[in-house]
């Protein structure tokens, strides 16, 4: 432990996508390592806290923001997403109609939200419930990579919570992603910009964390 | 036997509650006795082989840590007990799930006689609070005739006189400490057991009241002080559904007939849902019909996610198609505000305490208030509304709390908004929930915020320790060992009073403002 040396970031983190996706089942899987087929609806929205030992020097600290799903609550929930460093956006690849949302909650959170320096906020998609054996996605790879670039994700990953399968890796894709957003130099001085209008996402052209 | 074995204690551990969602991993003792994770949800009744006793102990311990099984218990043996025979000596509280464990043969003891007797009479058991039930299984009889002063092997050099007489003088002294602790713990129990008969007592008398003397004179009595405080006790559960309905009211003018027209015009709909979900996954037919759609799989979605550890809601459960239809009757009555997250557990904790077309008489009802409608419709500007006036009480009466919150921009919509959608179904005890409702229908809505100002004083030693994400874990996820004494008294420490002002005038004066000048504009209710 060189605790002299050690820096502490900490990063607040949307999980947001469609209702009964598995947010609330990721954040279990990766905060506490189990699952449950049992998780209660999530109304409003719900809190975890992750600590990563980023490398030698440095310690992350995620607060993840577990927020309800229904449409509904759209206007509710924007201001749950006031200083978010970074988002997942979760869809049920048994439900071909979370995936069609997708497009939806990106857009959402790029009109509500910008980093200091006006570019969106780093994005990872993730492919829930990969293990229920539908290959949707499997032999579209190529076309899942297009659509991340075409909506300005950073990454994408399949995941289970059930089978603890990627959630670790995405975390670490997203966290990346923000150290680097954060080492940009920074044009505006406004730490919270909530701009209601403006739904035109400016893609961040990084896809180190595409899958090849 | 004695009334609480030491064997099945680790089923305090069980927590069938409402808020646990752990409790499959917790299962550790007797695991072979429990319905496991869901692969058997329809039968939380024990097999039929099991001895009724035990069958009976377990709804009794269980409910010492689970305020589920209590309120379970409490709820269907009233319910039930008219229909037992008196020659009839299994649990009853098990009849619902059309299991009678057979007949015991075990001789049983005063306790248990006194108990099947209460149950017969119409008195209800109640187990004590869960904390002082807790400490007592922590309590392990110490084995003080098993602890045996022996001296040394034989290969092993004795002891010297001093050391003999020193470790005799230890050996008493722990003999002696430990029936201290015995007899001890033996007068907690005692004190435990009278008190719980206290309140079945008062429960069984309470019970009289409102059936013999409240019930038959509602309208004229509902308001008297001997009533009201009466009521802030908690409803006997043998007459709290009907309470609730009464307070309620009905200026819908639902009746059962319109509920059962809605009821077939919502199944039509989940018929022609799945026969063209069938043919046509993907297109979208039409956005209106696409909206209902994504209700009726919203409905569908969420009762497999109301209160899963009870394992009656779920599909294959007692209780599933019930929720379903009253949630999707509902959706008929009002497409205006359609299904909305949180309306699950409302209706849910309404079919517990209700006949169907009752609880969706209520339920249509209770969401006709103006608080439940402003939060159903997702008005946010008069959502907002609603916190600045809780938080005018909330600085009034606790104004540390209220600056600690303040210096992290803790806004109530953190907390709030999934305990006034779910009317804290969610978020406490069901059995506390049901208290809550209790004073709610009496109170209005008032008493959910002023229940909010109660929960936040509980623990505000608490909460002034905590940094923002653990405050806000903490509030998103009360402890499960809250209890209703505790809970009550804090929130009867509330003072609803804002100089000389009450909820109501605090409410409309801050309406007011935004007349005048907020920009804030209201958003459309989405149809």
């Amino acid at each position: 432990m060189q605790k002299h040396s050690q820096k502490e970031h900490l990063y607040k983190l949307l999980v947001i996508g469609d209702l009964g996706v598995g947010k609330t089942s990721i954040i279990k899987r990766y905060v506490h390592q189990n699952f449950s087929p049992h998780y209660r609806a999530t109304i409003g929205v719900d809190f975890a806290l992750k600590v990563l030992n980023w490398d030698a020097e440095t310690v992350v600290r995620l607060q993840l923001w577990d927020i309800a799903g229904q449409e509904r609550f759209g206007n509710m929930t924007r201001v749950y997403y006031r200083e978010a460093m970074g988002a997942f956006i979760v869809f049920d690849v048994t439900r071909p109609a979370t995936f069609e949302a997708v497009t939806k909650w990106k857009e959402d959170l790029d009109s509500k939200l910008v980093l200091p320096n006006g570019k969106p906020v780093p994005a990872v998609l993730l492919a829930n419930k990969c293990d229920q054996g539908i290959d949707v996605l499997m032999n579209n790879g190529i076309k899942m990579d297009q659509f991340c670039k075409e909506n300005g994700f950073v990454g994408w990953f399949e995941t289970s919570a059930k089978e603890n399968i990627n959630i670790n890796e995405a975390s670490r894709c997203l966290v990346k992603h923000i150290i680097a957003s954060e080492s940009d130099p920074v044009q505006s001085v406004e730490p919270d910009i909530v701009k209601p209008h403006m739904n035109s996402s400016k893609i961040v052209s990084c896809s180190s964390c595409f899958k090849s | 036997p004695a009334a609480l074995p030491p064997a099945p204690l680790g089923f305090t551990d069980v927590n069938l509650n409402s808020r646990n969602t752990y409790e499959v991993s917790r299962r550790r003792s007797a695991p072979e006795h429990l319905p496991h994770g869901g692969t058997a949800p329809a039968e939380p009744a024990p097999p039929p082989q099991e001895p009724a006793e035990r069958a009976r102990h377990r709804v009794g311990i269980a409910g010492a840590g689970s305020s589920f099984a209590e309120f379970f218990t409490r709820n269907f043996f009233t319910k039930r007990t008219k229909e037992l025979k008196p020659a009839v000596q299994s649990a009853p509280g098990w009849k619902l799930f059309g299991k009678v464990p057979p007949r015991e043969n075990l001789p049983k003891d005063s306790k248990i006689i006194q108990q099947e007797y209460e149950a017969r009479t119409g008195r209800m058991y109640k187990p004590p609070p869960p904390s002082a039930r807790r400490k007592n299984i922590e309590f392990e009889p110490l084995s003080t005739t098993a602890l045996i002063l022996e001296d040394r092997p034989a290969n092993l050099p004795a002891k010297s006189v001093e050391e003999a007489l020193r470790h005799r003088q230890e050996y008493d002294e722990m003999v002696a400490e430990a029936k201290k602790r015995e007899i001890k713990e033996a007068h907690k129990r005692k004190k435990i057991m009278r008190e719980r008969f206290k309140q079945e007592e008062n429960i069984a008398s309470a019970m009289v009241i409102w059936v013999n003397e409240i019930l038959p004179n509602w309208e004229g009595m509902r308001a008297t002080r001997r009533v009201r405080e009466l009521w802030w006790q908690g409803l006997p559960p043998s007459v709290r559904g009907k309470v609730w309905s009464l307070a309620v009211g009905n200026e819908l003018n639902i009746t059962p007939e319109l509920y059962e027209i809605f009821l077939s015009r919502a199944k039509e709909r989940w018929k022609s849902f799945s026969e063209t979900s069938s043919e046509n996954d993907t297109e979208d037919a039409g956005a209106s019909v696409a909206d209902r759609e994504a209700s009726l799989e919203l409905i569908k979605l969420d009762i497999s996610r109301t209160f899963p550890s009870l394992y009656i809601f779920q599909k294959g459960g007692p209780y599933h198609d019930l929720l379903h239809s009253v949630l999707g009757a509902y959706t008929c009555y009002r497409p205006d505000v359609g299904y909305v997250q949180g309306m699950s557990f409302i209706a849910a904790v309404l079919i517990l305490n209700l006949e169907e077309a009752d609880a969706f008489i209520a339920f249509a009802n209770l969401l006709n208030k103006p608080c439940q409608l402003a939060f159903f419709r997702v008005d946010h500007s008069m959502m907002l509304k609603y916190f600045a006036a809780f938080e005018v009480f909330f600085e009034e009466n606790l104004p540390k709390l209220f600056l600690h919150f303040k210096s992290y921009s803790l806004t109530p919509d953190i907390y709030l908004i999934d305990w006034i959608f779910t009317l804290y179904s969610k978020s406490l005890p069901l059995d506390l929930a049901c208290r809550v409702w209790d004073v709610f229908c009496r109170d209005g809505e008032e008493f959910l915020f002023r229940t909010g100002l109660g929960i936040l004083r509980l623990y505000e030693d608490i909460l002034l320790q905590m940094d923002f994400i653990h405050i806000a874990q903490f509030l998103t996820k009360l402890p499960e060992d809250i209890t209703s004494e505790k809970l009550f008294s804090c929130i009867a420490a509330i003072q609803m009073q804002n100089s000389n002002k009450k909820w109501a005038q605090v409410f409309a004066s801050l309406m007011k403002d935004n007349k005048e000048g907020d920009k804030n504009h209201s958003p459309a209710p989405k149809s």
